[in-house]
């Protein structure tokens, strides 16, 4: 149906966010490069880290550009700036920390103030191999997505459990969403206060800077 | 599936002038109520050193060096964005230095690898174009010397 703009990728922007410690560095690292860092070799992510990824969605190219923010709180106010152009948010709790998990609508009151509604969520419980110190059930994130209007998956970036499938069915999402990345050739009034709706303050001022900042990829010399 | 190289975001990607001045605007506050909180002149600092300005980078190269020596505690973020700050502005020895204490005491950061992996490309490019330009100045200096030599054989 939608046939008619099959050329080129879609280009795709995540968030991983969640508490410190819930493991979103080792999830990217896990879906990207198929790798695993143990605890004590692993670092706090400084600020923002990024990776690029291509994979292939319903029979469409997508280019992922996924950003990895730091959990801890005095990153907040300058990872916030990432929100922006942002089309999937996964939200990370570490199924054997309750406090991660309790954490999850301080975290939902932050998008609300930086992201349009239509954005796909994701919440990801994730270390499932710690199942014998399990503190959350998954019933219990179960519900919680459902009444967050979000997706969920339990995984295990250690074990790679769930860990693809989470990531893809935040993108399919995306796709079955043509608001979120298709432009907005026909009635661009239609679009554009779609957006304003829920995104307050100074978003429109951004956009522009935001899709620069996806084409950043190569250097300029 | 692939992916690319990861890749030091921050290198990039600035801030928007409205959310750099959000960040200045409190730190020009505390500043004027004397008392400054780490925080905040970290955020300023960091703000500054995603500017494409150079001014901005120089001093927020110079504000985060205030907060390493003063805050044991934001050392190795500092050093991160020390390290970035200085690639930016065209300085990467400055840059390797930081760079590497921070890989130092973290050796499997993978934001300071990737860094690093950055840094080393620039020096590669431009250590390429140093080379002609200092080739093209030896060629010169070599005919202007060799003229020289003529013209004094012939006295």
């Amino acid at each position: 149906m939608s046939g008619d703009k099959d050329k080129g990728p879609v280009n795709v922007k995540l968030l991983l966010i969640g508490n410190s410690s819930v493991g979103k560095s080792s999830l990217l690292l896990r879906f990207s490069d198929e790798q695993w860092l143990p605890e004590d070799e692993s670092s706090a992510t400084i600020g923002v880290d990024f990776r690029v990824h291509k994979m292939e969605v319903k029979g469409r190219k997508v280019k992922l550009s996924i950003w990895d923010t730091a959990g801890q709180e005095r990153f907040r106010t300058i990872t916030s700036s990432y929100y922006r152009g942002a089309q999937g948010i996964i939200l990370v709790y570490d199924v054997a920390n309750r406090e991660s998990f309790d954490a999850l609508p301080r975290w939902y009151s932050e998008l609300e103030t930086y992201v349009s509604q239509a954005v796909v969520k994701i919440i990801v419980g994730n270390k499932v191999d710690k199942e014998f110190s399990r503190q959350v059930t998954y019933a219990e994130g179960q519900r919680f997505a459902e009444r967050m209007n979000s997706l969920f998956v339990e995984a295990s970036a250690k074990t790679s459990t769930g860990v693809k499938e989470a990531f893809q069915q935040v993108v399919e999402k995306i796709l079955d969403t043509p608001e979120l990345w298709a432009p907005v050739t026909k009635r661009p009034g239609v679009g554009l206060n779609a957006d304003n709706g829920s995104m307050p303050g100074s978003i429109n001022l951004s956009e522009p800077q935001g899709s620069s900042a996806e084409g950043g990829g190569g250097c300029g010399c | 599936m692939t992916t690319e190289l990861p890749y030091a975001a921050d290198a990039e990607v600035s801030l928007s002038y409205d959310e750099l001045e959000v960040l200045r605007l409190q730190y020009q506050k505390e500043l004027s109520q004397s008392h400054v909180t780490i925080q905040t002149k970290f955020n300023y600092a960091w703000g500054l050193v995603k500017s494409p300005v150079r001014e901005h980078q120089v001093e927020g190269v110079r504000l985060l060096q205030e907060i390493y020596r003063a805050e044991p505690t934001r050392r190795r973020e500092c050093l991160y964005y020390l390290a970035l700050g200085y690639y930016k502005m065209g300085n990467y020895e400055e840059a390797r230095r930081f760079n590497s204490l921070l890989m130092e005491k973290e050796p499997s950061n993978l934001q300071a690898q990737s860094l690093a992996h950055l840094i080393d490309e620039r020096v590669t490019k431009e250590g390429y174009i140093g080379m002609a330009l200092a080739g093209g100045a030896a060629a010169i200096g070599a005919i202007l010397l060799t003229s020289l030599i003529r013209r004094a054989a012939r006295k």
